[in-house]
């Protein structure tokens, strides 16, 4: 019981949601970029949301099953299709032994979480299976996975039929509209930055530039400058923190983000705008919109109110089904 | 001492006790980090030390179940009430870590750089930094990495104009008042003096990083044999 990785695509990854408790020995979490599309991917497949995924970026991996397996595809849009018939993505179906995956063209989004029931045998190094490249720990043999790498399932199983499984694109939808609007936050530093920068910041647009990666979004728009020309010591930073750097240009933190920096953060992406951050391409525009603490607290708690919804809806579909599982 | 809270995004606050490298303010960073530790409050899920500041990330939707008011307002107070109660315990008193560094020009390819930068010999460069117990403020930048002060002023050296692309392991290396030791190889800006035959960092370890925020560190001058001899070990 396997799958087979026939070409790897671009920096494909065994990712789970993130190393959670060494940030104070220099240890990020890293984790899934998106971790909303993972964790809907897991619950898909009737999954723990914190079974190991396989993240993918395009070109996307191609791959073949060796067994029976039960998998989703959550993220992006890469034009999935199995044995040349088209899959939608964020629902649930069954592959074969033999059957090859292979993604045609990047339609939406810009990475993709592939989860399969039972979950995939993954290294494990400090309670998580994320992949970690620079220490090379963790996910598969702590590295990108690539061509005739083999991939072990826990779990066999044989089909069923999953016609009727509900259908979850109208609560999903709500996390990815507006795809060039980020909801943020004021930053330690924020009021550092000059009035005029302030109001450029919030009113015009950034695209993100090609040195954009796991660990970062480095994003062009109009300089933006502080008042003072005080230099910060080194303080802890997090996922989504926008620090403003020297050149009067913006990187926006990701997954793979350091532990600490020494850049002024003006400002943090909201939780729940994360997985719609996470999904825009290279080249797209964005707009930072300014919102208070307790809207983008709210904001988060109507994200994890979808995710119980969808996983209730899983649940409910599975145990109905759950002698055939 | 004045302390700032505020928010680190909608799941973290960041206690902010100034802007300075002091070794009062960084053991008042750690005090309230191992008091987060210990404390018996489950919805922390973890704080991060810097040299004045000290990130506290905790679990949002399970703090919203303990108050009406919103997660990072209870947090902030939580956190003041903590601060307040004052019962900062004395800094418990380390004993030192000795750590072999070989000065050769072959590992310390900066040496002659700092020498001539500071009109010192190498051997009176050696002797200067190993003179002194540090203090571990913080680790950052990368897993493992110690940033560690304050070196003597004579040392005290501005990072390079432009980065080595590969500053191997192990390499131990000063940037202005800071001194610091590369865990695993990585691009880097810091003035090469030496390098430790020792792991810094470990995946295969229990606990990774050999160095943790409040260790005290000295450094011993170690010749090229004894570094092998570590090294093969």
């Amino acid at each position: 019981m396997g799958i087979k990785i026939i070409k790897p695509g671009i920096f494909t990854t065994i990712q789970d949601l993130g190393r959670i408790g060494y940030r104070a020995v220099g240890i990020g979490p890293g984790g899934a970029m998106d971790t909303f599309a993972a964790t809907v991917a897991n619950y898909l497949v009737e999954n723990d949301k914190n079974c190991p995924v396989i993240e993918m970026h395009f070109p996307a991996a191609e791959m073949v099953f060796e067994s029976t397996a039960l998998v989703s595809i959550t993220g992006g849009d890469f034009g999935a299709s199995l044995n040349e018939a088209h899959i939608s993505p964020w629902k649930p179906f069954f592959v074969q032994e033999h059957d090859r995956l292979t993604f045609k063209n990047q339609t939406s989004g810009a990475r993709i979480y592939l989860a399969i029931h039972g979950g995939i045998k993954a290294d494990e190094w400090l309670k998580s299976c994320s992949t970690h490249s620079k220490l090379k720990a963790g996910g598969y043999k702590g590295r990108a996975l690539l061509k005739a790498d083999r991939i072990e399932l826990n779990k066999s199983m044989s089909r069923f039929s999953i016609n009727n499984f509900p259908n979850l694109k109208s609560i999903i939808h709500p996390v990815y509209e507006k795809p060039n609007l980020i909801r943020c936050i004021a930053g330690p530093e924020w009021n550092l930055m000059q009035k005029s920068s302030q109001s450029i910041f919030s009113g015009s647009t950034f695209s993100i530039t090609t040195h954009s990666d796991r660990m970062g979004f480095r994003l062009k728009g109009t300089n933006l400058a502080i008042q003072t020309a005080e230099q910060l010591i080194s303080s802890p930073v997090n996922y989504g923190c926008i620090q403003l750097l020297p050149n009067g240009q913006l990187i926006v933190l990701m997954a793979d983000h350091q532990t600490t920096g020494g850049y002024p953060r003006i400002a943090s992406v909201i939780s729940a705008d994360l997985p719609k951050l996470s999904q825009s391409a290279i080249h797209s525009n964005i707009q930072f919109e300014m919102i208070a603490q307790g809207s983008a607290e709210d904001a988060l708690f109507s994200l994890h109110q979808t995710l119980r919804s969808i996983k209730n809806n899983c649940n409910l579909f599975y145990a109905v089904h759950r002698h055939q599982l | 001492m004045s302390v700032n809270i505020s928010p680190l995004g909608d799941c973290a606050a960041l206690v902010n006790f100034g802007n300075t490298i002091d070794p009062d303010i960084n053991q008042r960073v750690l005090s309230l980090h191992e008091a987060l530790a210990q404390s018996s409050f489950n919805c922390f899920i973890e704080s991060v030390p810097a040299y004045a500041s000290l990130a506290v990330f905790y679990d949002t939707q399970k703090i919203a179940k303990h108050t009406n008011s919103s997660p990072y307002a209870f947090v902030k107070n939580h956190l003041l009430a903590m601060l307040a109660q004052d019962n900062i315990a004395n800094e418990a008193i380390k004993s030192i870590i000795n750590i072999p560094v070989c000065y050769d020009a072959e590992f310390g390819i900066d040496l002659h750089y700092m020498a001539e930068y500071h009109r010192l010999t190498i051997n009176e460069i050696i002797s200067l930094h190993t003179a002194i117990v540090y203090r571990v403020y913080m680790i950052g930048f990368m897993p493992g990495f110690a940033y560690m002060g304050s070196v003597d002023d004579r040392l005290a050296t501005p990072r390079k104009n432009q980065p080595r692309l590969n500053v191997p392991a192990g390499s131990v290396g000063i940037a202005g008042s800071q001194t610091g030791i590369y865990p695993i190889d990585s691009p880097g800006g810091w003035q090469i003096i030496g390098k430790t035959p020792l792991q810094l960092f470990d995946t295969n370890r229990k606990i990774p990083s050999l160095l943790a925020a409040g260790d005290q560190v000295q450094f011993v001058s170690i010749d090229k044999n004894e570094f092998q001899q570590i090294n093969g070990h």
